[in-house]
């Protein structure tokens, strides 16, 4: 269960390489081991600049593809869960757990126990789930805090020393980078004291709790397809609490008319799980008998903000429902966009935007309409029209839009083509968060935080809503619809 | 001088030029000198502690490329043991990192070993640190390294620390540190393992050890005068290279005691119930290894493990549920009854369709689920197949849809394919779906200027779709049309059909080869696009009727054009001619096409090209057509006819390496005085001739020799002798290493190597020169008895010959060197071994209890020879 290399590469489009590797780290005493265990299937890592080419290539992020490849675009080459197999030298370097995220891609090679000719499954190789683990600590480090490119470079000038105490010989201890400083621990370590947390806190008790949830929707207006909703939420906690491993439990509420939380996934800090938390699930059919909570999550908190639990939910309506018809008359189209906020829902937004893009269609030349709430702003380059709704639906909580668009189809060009957005299939994509309230009902408060510690925290709670992918579809055409839509 | 000064700044620079290319970097610096400056650098005290430690981290990763021999990687670890132990007593931010390199260096380079001074010197310093109690971060810091170091160590030599198993425990019960916890569980299962191994029995105690004494620390890790402690004991650690020796269970679980079950389970549940103790990906290790040890030993219930489940199963965390995945695959029904299975698996799709979680970690999980292991498998154990309790209902949310990405699409896709793949029933809306999705996928490949990642998506789409489709043959008819229109809508997506054509199985290429002809001939798509028509033809044609393609060949050739174009419309001619459709009226209109082709190309490679076609094609019949235009299996195709012909041109010129066609054999042949003579039977299998055999002794103990060479030699003739003459420079046995150069009646010359050839001691025995004639023999024999003393040694030995054993003996073996005898009791045999020494026996039967010899020579060296001679007929005897 070990990691052959780690390497850290920058996309950098338009430079004359397409990238370059910011930091790479090599495990000899693992190579010694995979040459063993891979015998005549073993292949050697390659040299840095190789292997950033090989990745970039792979990747589809140089800028030649053109031509089909057949390393690269073969049909029979199906990459598995992020992991790819580069080509060096005319043999085949895998598995590359590769991701990419905000131009960086952060790589890692797993040593594979056994024989890489058949390549075994995933599931069979120990070290893939840790090089998961690793990448996404990298991924967590690099993202926190800003992105210059200063900040980068000095995270990257800091990684040889975590790594000295992460991962010293390629196998994997922890997965947070972002302990700030492993050689001052607050005070002496006891027996008890857990791995992952690497001192204790000193200095005012507090506790800070929060919901997060988020809406996905596809809504289309037709009589054959059901729309989909989806709710998912995140408790995240951040415990500033004095003592070895002090216990807490949080109990997540729901109201009587509240919805059930469901593939409840926790954070392994958390001691114990009721069955009930443990079994509902959304692949079953929700009755009156599901489980409704209290949902109870003792713990023993780590020092570092953490997501103390994910789960989903069916809320039995969508926040804000709406129709969108698109068509097209005579080189220009005709849209419609109305939308209800529904009673049940809090009407008071800390934004909310209704983005409505054009695909395939050139930069905007002209546009009318005629809205009845809120204001449009234009885009035209990016052929794009935001509805700006503001804070408050009206009374109604009815609102509508309906406009004539014109394009210039010669600038057509300019602009990347868009696959699945063809002809009249298209969307409004919406946009609201919502401060202190949940669809589910789910909320933590004051009461439902038991600390068994000296002292008495102070103890803050907070909920939010947030739209995440909620999409309307034009109903006048064809839209990509999903399986669930069609059981209904 | 100046390069051996390097300061901060200078080293900074050459360790990222390493960084960048250790080969050519290396090439260029020199791995020694470079190894011997770090070395050197990192004692001195003009470079500071940063820059030290940079060193050190390039010493510990390119380790195998500055010290390429074991012998060489245990001085640089001796010396960086040396240097760890100048460091002032206080902790430095140099201690880690040095025992980080040295670990390194004896691992990766081969010197991890029992012989290794360095090796030991590392251990004993490594326990040390780890068993101290460790007060205050540094000392922590260090003795976490420590116990980092120690596991690698056992990583790379598995059983390396079996021997102290109880001082582990010990240390993990009294410190519990994740650090030390880790360590014992992966000795303890290294161990299990190696005890498993034939010949080994029992825990031995070793759980049971000596419990470490944790001494409050000493930061002198390794005071110069400091005791050593006792042998290393190696006899549980595997060898160093090999894969039989690697770790892996035993053939058989290890039977324990019940005392040693006791304390394994013991040993096992103290460490189970800390694991919430650990990181995530800590935990997961340790789980992992504890279910290895489990299963190592016989009659071990997974119930240990059971208490964890709850906890580990309501975890975000990939590693944890990949490692309860793996205990799943472990133990199956002894650890999860099949309603905790339907738990897991239920889990598992919740995990696999998670909104909150990161798009590869939901992919992983669906990766999970499609080689979920079940306690009941149906399927083959490494195929990809949907587990029985996943229903089309279950999976619904599972399912791909447009939206998603490529990796996520394709991934759900092959589940969908997996759903629609079982007999056709309550599955339709699953097909209807894949069918659909397959649609949209393809409209959006015919978009105008899409990427080619679309049309690659929509490939791979159609690939997984046609392995489940076969059952459905409506649903392979819509999928053939919709690529049909794809290909009309946008030919330059050719080299992806081909491709599609190459790797889907005759299920889809046939209909689809057949559509895509019909399309291709159709000519849609003009001029810009017969580039493409020619390509698809190249592939398809062969197998589909020859009309249409001759017709659209023949309007192509109208259009004059470049190069590229006349070579394509050639390589169609070439797939027509290797293809089956030749019957019927089409071979006429075949051969008028080549004729036309070889008259009316530009190019004139083109024109010759068409013009050797059509020889082939109007002299050869249909099966040698089709072999001379394909290529050969056994034989790349050359890429040019020079390269070709080159390669037989050069087969002539060039020795080949053979396999010996000739047998040499062993001829007795005495000699009477030297040189000693080896005779030699040569036959040989085939026809040789300008045989030339060349002998090389193996061993500095006898001159070069000559070289024999035999003009020909034919099978089944009488085989030719040969007398071999050999000069000892020490009466030794010896071994020939023989080789044969030769011609062949074909003209090839030949290199082969023969089998060695043993010159044994009794091949070099000579008679002694006659004696003058007035001395009797047993005088004469006397005086050269008595002569090999004191220069030289005697010995005597008993012979087990009785009565006439004795007789025939001599009479076998050393009637020409028999001096004096008086049968069949006594005999006198002297011996000359060249160059210049003597071996003297007298023989004297005692009765029927056998033979007395006693041997005289002047040669101290023969003794042991001769005594082995003599032992090795009683022997045969």
């Amino acid at each position: 269960m070990a990691q052959r290399a780690i390497w850290l590469v920058s996309h950098e489009p338009g430079t004359p390489h397409g990238g370059t590797v910011r930091f790479s780290r090599r495990y000899p005493t693992v190579e010694k081991r995979a040459k063993i265990f891979n015998g005549s299937s073993y292949v050697p890592l390659p040299e840095d600049d190789p292997f950033c080419k090989a990745l970039l290539f792979e990747l589809r992020l140089l800028d030649d593809d053109k031509d089909f490849v057949e390393s690269r675009d073969s049909c029979s080459r199906i990459n598995k869960a992020s992991v790819y197999g580069l080509p060096i030298e005319g043999r085949e370097l895998w598995p590359v757990l590769a991701f990419q995220k905000n131009s960086l891609i952060y790589v890692s090679i797993p040593l594979v126990e056994q024989t890489l000719s058949p390549p075994p499954p995933l599931i069979s190789i120990s070290g893939i789930s840790q090089a998961f683990d690793l990448l996404f600590g990298l991924i967590d480090f690099f993202d926190s805090g800003p992105k210059t490119e200063v900040d980068l470079s000095t995270k990257v000038s800091q990684l040889p020393d975590l790594l000295m105490h992460i991962c010293p010989f390629g196998t994997l201890l922890d997965s947070n980078f972002l302990l700030d400083n492993f050689n001052n621990l607050s005070i002496n370590q006891t027996l008890k004291q857990p791995a992952w947390k690497a001192g204790t806190y000193k200095g005012k008790q507090q506790v800070a709790v929060s919901v997060t949830e988020k809406v996905k929707s596809m809504q289309y207006d037709k009589r054959d397809v059901a729309d989909m909703w989806q709710v998912y939420g995140t408790i995240t906690c951040k415990c500033d609490l004095e003592g070895v491993m002090p216990n807490i439990i949080v109990s997540l509420n729901l109201p009587t008319n509240g919805s059930p939380l469901q593939d409840i996934l926790v954070h392994p800090c958390v001691t114990s799980l009721d069955s009930a938390v443990l079994t509902s699930s959304s692949v079953d059919i929700m009755d009156d008998s599901a489980f409704s909570g209290p949902y109870k999550f003792p713990f023993s908190p780590p020092l570092e903000s953490f997501h103390l639990c994910y789960y989903t939910s069916q809320v039995p309506v969508p926040p804000i429902l709406g129709f969108y018809q698109l068509k097209e008359e005579d080189s220009q189209l005709k849209i419609n966009v109305h939308l209800k906020l529904h009673e049940s829902v809090k009407n008071s937004f800390e934004y909310c935007e209704a983005h409505i893009p054009f695909f395939n269609r050139g930069p905007i030349t002209h546009l009318e309409y005629k809205v009845s709430f809120g204001q449009v702003e234009v885009s035209r380059e990016k052929s794009l029209l935001i509805w700006i709704i503001g804070q408050k639906f009206p009374k109604s909580l009815e609102i509508n839009l309906s406009g004539t668009v014109n394009f210039n189809s010669m600038g057509h060009q300019k602009q990347p083509v868009d696959t699945i957005c063809i002809g009249g299939t298209t969307y409004v994509k919406l946009y609201f968060r919502i401060p202190d309230y949940t669809l589910t009902g789910c909320y933590a408060d004051q009461h439902s935080v038991q600390v068994f510690a000296s002292g008495k925290p102070k103890i803050s709670t907070c909920r939010e809503l947030i739209s995440s992918d909620y999409y309307i579809w034009n109903s006048k055409a064809p839209a990509p619809i999903t399986y669930r839509s069609l059981l209904l | 001088m100046a390069e051996r000064r390097r300061s901060g700044d200078s080293w900074a620079r050459s360790l990222a030029a390493l960084r960048t290319g250790p080969a050519a970097f290396l090439a260029r610096a020199g791995a020694d000198a470079l190894a011997s400056e770090l070395l050197s650098d990192l004692r001195g005290e003009r470079l500071s502690d940063y820059t030290k430690v940079s060193l050190l981290a390039a010493i510990q990763e390119f380790a195998p490329q500055l010290w390429s021999e074991p012998a060489s990687a245990e001085d640089a670890a001796c010396e960086l043991l040396d240097t760890l132990a100048l460091l002032p007593p206080r902790p430095s931010a140099l201690h880690r990192p040095l025992l980080l390199a040295v670990t390194s260096v004896l691992a990766a380079c081969g010197a991890l070993g029992p012989s290794s001074a360095a090796t030991g010197r590392l251990l004993a310093l490594l326990l040390r640190a780890a068993s101290r109690r460790a007060a205050g971060p540094e000392q922590r810091a260090l003795q976490a390294t420590a116990c980092e170091c120690l596991r690698e160590l056992e990583s790379c030599r598995p059983g390396l620390l079996a021997g102290r198993l109880g001082l582990l425990r010990g240390l993990q019960a009294a410190l519990g540190t994740q650090p030390h916890r880790l360590l014992f569980a992966l000795a303890l299962r290294n161990a299990l393992w190696a005890l498993g191994r034939p010949g080994a029995a029992g825990l031995q105690g070793l759980l049971t050890g000596p419990p470490g004494e944790t001494q409050a620390w000493d930061w002198t890790l390794e005071a110069p005068g400091a005791p050593q402690p006792g042998p290393w004991d190696w006899t549980l650690a595997g060898e160093a290279l090999g894969p039989g020796a690697w770790p892996e269970p035993g053939p058989g679980p290890l039977e324990l005691q019940p005392p040693e079950a006791r304390e394994l389970r013991a040993a096992v549940s103290q460490l189970l119930d800390a694991s919430y103790l650990l990181t995530p990906p800590a935990q997961a290790r340790l789980l992992r290894q504890l279910s290895q040890a489990l299963r190592a030993v016989r009659g071990q219930p997974p119930a240990l493990l059971k208490p964890q489940l709850v906890r580990l199963l309501g975890t975000a965390r990939l590693s944890l549920l990949h490692a309860v995945l793996a205990w799943k695959d472990a133990f199956g029904e002894a650890l999860f009854t099949a309603q905790d299975e339907a738990l897991l698996l239920r889990r598992l799709v919740g995990a696999a369709q998670h909104p909150a979680l990161p798009a590869p970690a939901r992919l992983f999980y669906l990766h999970c689920l499609l080689h979920f292991p079940e306690n009941w498998p149906l399927g083959p154990a490494d195929e990809e197949g949907a587990p029985v309790l996943l229903t089309p209902g279950l999976a619904a949310g599972l399912l791909p849809s447009l939206l998603q990405e490529p990796p996520d699409l394709l991934g759900r896709l092959r589940l969908l394919c997996l759903l629609c793949g079982e007999e056709p029933g309550p599955e339709a809306q699953a097909l209807d779906y894949l069918q659909g999705l397959l649609a949209c996928l393809r409209r959006g490949a015919a978009q105008p200027g899409a990427p080619r990642s679309s049309a690659t998506l929509c490939f791979r789409a159609s690939y997984l779709a046609t392995r489940c489709l076969a059952g459905h043959p409506a649903a392979l008819a819509r999928l053939i049309e919709g690529l049909a229109d794809l290909y009309r809508v946008r030919p330059c997506l050719a080299p992806h059909f081909v491709d599609l054509l190459e790797q889907a199985g005759p299920v889809l290429a046939e209909p689809l080869g057949k559509a895509l002809q019909q399309v291709a001939v159709a000519g849609s798509g003009g001029g810009p696009a017969l580039r493409w028509h020619l390509q698809i033809l190249t592939k398809v044609a062969g197998s589909q009727p020859l009309g249409p393609t001759l017709a659209f060949l023949r309007a192509a050739m109208g259009q004059r054009g470049a190069w590229g174009r006349e070579q394509a419309l050639l390589r169609v001619c070439r797939a027509l001619l290797r293809g089956k459709g030749l019957g019927g009226a089409a071979p006429g209109a075949l051969a008028n096409l080549l004729q036309e082709l070889a008259r009316g190309l530009d190019d004139p490679d083109g024109r010759d090209r068409a013009r050797l076609y059509y020889g082939l094609f109007t002299h050869l019949s249909a099966p040698k057509l089709g072999s001379a235009m394909g290529p050969a299996l056994s034989t790349p195709m050359p890429g040019s006819s020079l390269v070709e012909e080159n390669e037989g041109f050069t087969a002539a010129l060039t020795v080949q390496e053979a396999r010996a066609p000739l047998r040499l054999s062993r001829v007795p042949q005495q000699a009477k005085e030297p040189p000693v003579v080896l005779g030699l039977a040569v036959e040989a299998s085939e026809v040789l001739y300008s045989l030339e055999l060349r002998f090389r002794v193996l061993g500095p103990h006898y001159e070069p020799l000559e070289a024999v060479q035999v003009p020909c030699l034919r099978p089944g003739a009488f085989p030719k002798l040969l007398r071999l003459p050999l000069e000892p420079r020490r009466p030794y046995p010896a071994v020939l290493d023989i080789s044969a150069l030769y011609a062949t009646p074909s003209g090839l010359t030949c290199h082969a190597q023969l089998p060695q050839l043993p010159v044994a001691f009794a091949d070099l025995f000579l008679p002694l020169p006659q004696s003058s004639a007035e001395k009797s023999p047993s005088c004469a024999f006397q005086e050269l008895w008595a002569s090999c003393l004191p220069g030289g040694v005697e010995s005597c030995m008993w012979g087990p010959w009785r009565g006439q054993a004795l007789e025939a003996l001599v009479a076998r073996h050393w009637e020409p060197f028999v001096m004096a005898a008086t049968p069949p009791a006594s005999y006198k045999v002297a011996i000359r071994l060249p160059p210049s020494s003597r071996l003297l026996l007298q023989l004297e039967a005692a009765g029927e209890d056998g033979v007395r010899v006693a041997l005289r020579t002047d040669d101290w060296a023969v003794l042991p020879l001769a005594g082995e001679y003599l032992r090795g007929l009683g022997a045969a005897t």
